[in-house]
């Protein structure tokens, strides 16, 4: 059985394949302005990883993210919420809270022991605790996305970051460096400041062991430190590329409606 | 009939729902009538009705922008009051004669100055004092609240206010709850004829023309409903509970994706009709009072009252048979926030799965909304 699950997200397409129970991923492919190419270049890839010629070999797919309704070659779709839950369910099933941090939003998500999600929560509005602020401050700080991930753990004196609002706390960061604080000590700032927001986020679903962290945003190393000193909790690392996760779950999704649907045909079958 | 979507009738009221100024209001004015704009269900329309006068409950209809009125209020205003107040003044609000504003929320409160300040050509404007708190003590101090709004128009438009041309105002508007209480029966139906964001606009147009002409084209309506096919499965039974749901999009969005809003515990929908004023007694004000203080549930605002509106809300939810309960809110609303914050742990504890979450008042961010409303919906399937 193949089936693949395509995630397009705010600012990357992401695609997996899965043959029998093997994951595959493609790259994380940044978005282009037409999702319908981003979609196909994420599945192209993924194709190329599998070692499957054409789309055509894939039975079912699922389309995910906020471009989940543009993924031209989707059987159906399904939101990103649902697959995190479905994939890092896949990935680490001791997991019951999952923090997705993309590029425009922030999820925190509660699943069952069953893997099925039982409440979630999202950010309101704005670009406060996703990747979107990370962007933001990386282009500041002229360190780069690698940059605001990689310097955080060896400050030991992390600035405060109060503004919330990627503009505001924009100009706040702008002030720090013409008050020559250190770099370490404002990206570490940075990252609490979207640890803290992200927490309260988190509280409202509960926050359940084991815990862990998907989407884009869980590369940043400074901001996993944060969460975990704030959550008290480790955050389980899981073994597939958490970046993918929406897409791996949306493919589990589609091995499960594929195996519905053999299952109805049969039983038609049998009747006649 | 596929859907009810094809009716005249329903056309006329969607038509209506969707703008401010309509061909009813126009034939009014033709005649010489009058019409007066009320913000809030707490201004009873029949003081208005009894007076000849036109009622036009207020909204932001057709905004796209609050640039003019952001001149006076500000981002922690809401964006019912700021759109709605854009469209006065812009000409939107041309044809009214009146307003009524109420101490519904701060800024609704202080409309009134700004309506003035702003030198909107709206020559009566009231201020209503409503009941800050419910129970039986406040029935005779709002009485005395709407004895005065009464005096006011009275004097203003040169009119007299009978009692019995209250009782009739009374009367007429009682058969438009009756109607509409008849629609909501039909959303009991395991596949309702009539969809949620179909039932907004069927509500929001009863606010906006004549009584008389709405009850008849309401009647019309029903009898159209029963040759509605109701074949149609949906994957979950909704309601919608929170603040001035004047707009189809949160009903468009969660029907699109193959659910159907049943109920409502809103301002526009059940909270407007769930009862009727009583017809007895010989003091309509009182009845009024009574009604409006003791038998519709408050909204938020109304210090202590949030025990009565959870039992009415969850008596909805029970009678509709609902899967799961969508709140909204509009950004910088308090009141309703909270009242949402509340009702997410009582309906949890009740085992009805709830989301509840803050927009604008005019539609943004629906690729976020849409995600939202989409997954509580597998949730709920799942």
């Amino acid at each position: 059985m193949i089936v693949g699950g395509c995630d397009l997200g705010s600012t990357t397409g992401k695609a997996a394949i899965m043959i029998d129970d093997k994951i595959y991923c493609g790259d994380i492919i940044p978005a282009t302005t037409k999702p319908a190419l981003t979609a196909t270049m994420a599945m192209d890839s993924a194709l190329k990883k599998a070692g499957l010629k054409s789309i055509d070999e894939i039975e079912y797919i699922i389309g995910t993210g906020y471009g989940r309704q543009k993924v031209p070659f989707a059987s159906e779709d399904i939101s990103e919420i649902s697959c995190h839950g479905k994939g890092a369910y896949w990935a680490l099933q001791s997991v019951r809270t999952i923090i997705d941090i993309g590029g425009q939003d922030c999820k925190a998500i509660a699943i069952s022991d069953k893997g099925v999600v039982t409440q979630f929560e999202m950010n309101e509005r704005c670009a406060a605790g996703t990747g979107r602020f990370f962007q933001v401050m990386a282009k500041v700080l002229t360190c780069g996305l690698e940059g605001i991930g990689s310097v955080s753990n060896i400050s030991d004196n992390p600035v405060s970051i109060s503004n919330q609002c990627s503009v505001f706390a924009e100009s706040e960061v702008i002030t720090l460096i013409n008050d020559e604080k250190s770099i370490p000590d404002i990206i570490t700032g940075i990252n609490q400041s979207v640890a803290k927001r992200v927490v309260s986020l988190v509280r409202r679903v509960g926050i359940h062991d084991d815990v862990t962290l998907t989407g884009g945003c869980s590369k940043n190393l400074g901001l996993k430190k944060a969460l975990e000193n704030l959550l008290g909790t480790t955050i389980k690392p899981l073994p597939v590329d958490p970046q993918s996760i929406g897409a791996i779950g949306a493919a589990v999704f589609a091995k499960e409606k594929l195996l519905a649907k053999r299952a109805k045909e049969l039983e038609v079958s049998s009747k006649e | 009939m596929e859907s009810i979507k094809s009716s005249d009738v329903f056309k006329k009221f969607s038509g209506i729902a969707t703008s401010l100024k309509n061909s009813e209001i126009e034939n009014w004015k033709k005649q010489g009538g009058k019409v007066i704009g009320y913000f809030c269900p707490v201004i009873p329309e029949e003081v208005f009705i009894a007076g000849g006068i036109l009622p036009f409950r207020m909204r932001g209809t057709g905004s796209t922008t609050t640039d003019s009125a952001d001149v006076y209020l500000k981002p922690v205003n809401c964006g019912f009051p700021r759109h709605t107040f854009n469209q006065a003044l812009i000409g939107e609000y041309d044809f009214l004669d009146g307003l009524v504003v109420n101490t519904c929320c701060d800024t609704i409160m202080r409309l009134a100055v700004d309506w003035e300040h702003a030198g909107i050509k709206t020559p009566f404007i009231y201020s209503l004092d409503n009941a800050h708190a419910g129970g039986e003590a406040m029935v005779g101090h709002f009485r005395n609240q709407l004895q005065k709004m009464k005096d006011a128009v009275e004097k203003y438009f040169n009119v007299e206010i009978t009692e019995q041309k209250l009782q009739d105002a009374i009367k007429l508007c009682n058969e438009t709850k009756l109607l509409q209480q008849k629609l909501y029966e039909l959303r009991k139906l395991p596949n309702p004829p009539i969809t949620g964001s179909e039932t907004v606009a069927v509500m929001v147009a009863g606010s906006s023309m004549p009584k008389e002409q709405y009850n008849k084209d309401l009647k019309t309506l029903l009898d159209e409903l029963g040759n509605v096919n109701t074949d149609k499965k949906y994957s979950a039974r909704l309601m919608i509970i929170g603040c001035g749901h004047d707009d189809t999009l949160l009903c468009d969005i969660i029907e699109e994706l193959g659910a159907v809003v049943v109920t409502d515990q809103t301002c526009f929908g059940s909270r407007v009709m769930i009862k009727t004023i009583s017809e007895e007694g010989d003091d309509p004000l009182m009845s009024i009072a009574g009604y409006l203080v003791l038998d519709v549930p408050y909204c938020p605002k109304t210090i202590g009252t949030h025990p009565e509106r959870k039992q009415f809300t969850m008596g909805l939810a029970k009678d509709y048979k609902v899967d799961g309960a969508v709140g909204q809110c509009f950004i910088s609303c308090d009141p309703w926030a909270a009242e949402l914050y509340l009702l997410k742990s009582e309906f949890q504890e009740a085992g009805i799965p709830f989301i509840w979450f803050e927009r604008e008042y005019i539609p943004d961010l629906i690729g976020q909304l849409k995600t939202r409303v989409e997954a509580f919906i597998e949730t709920i399937n799942n």
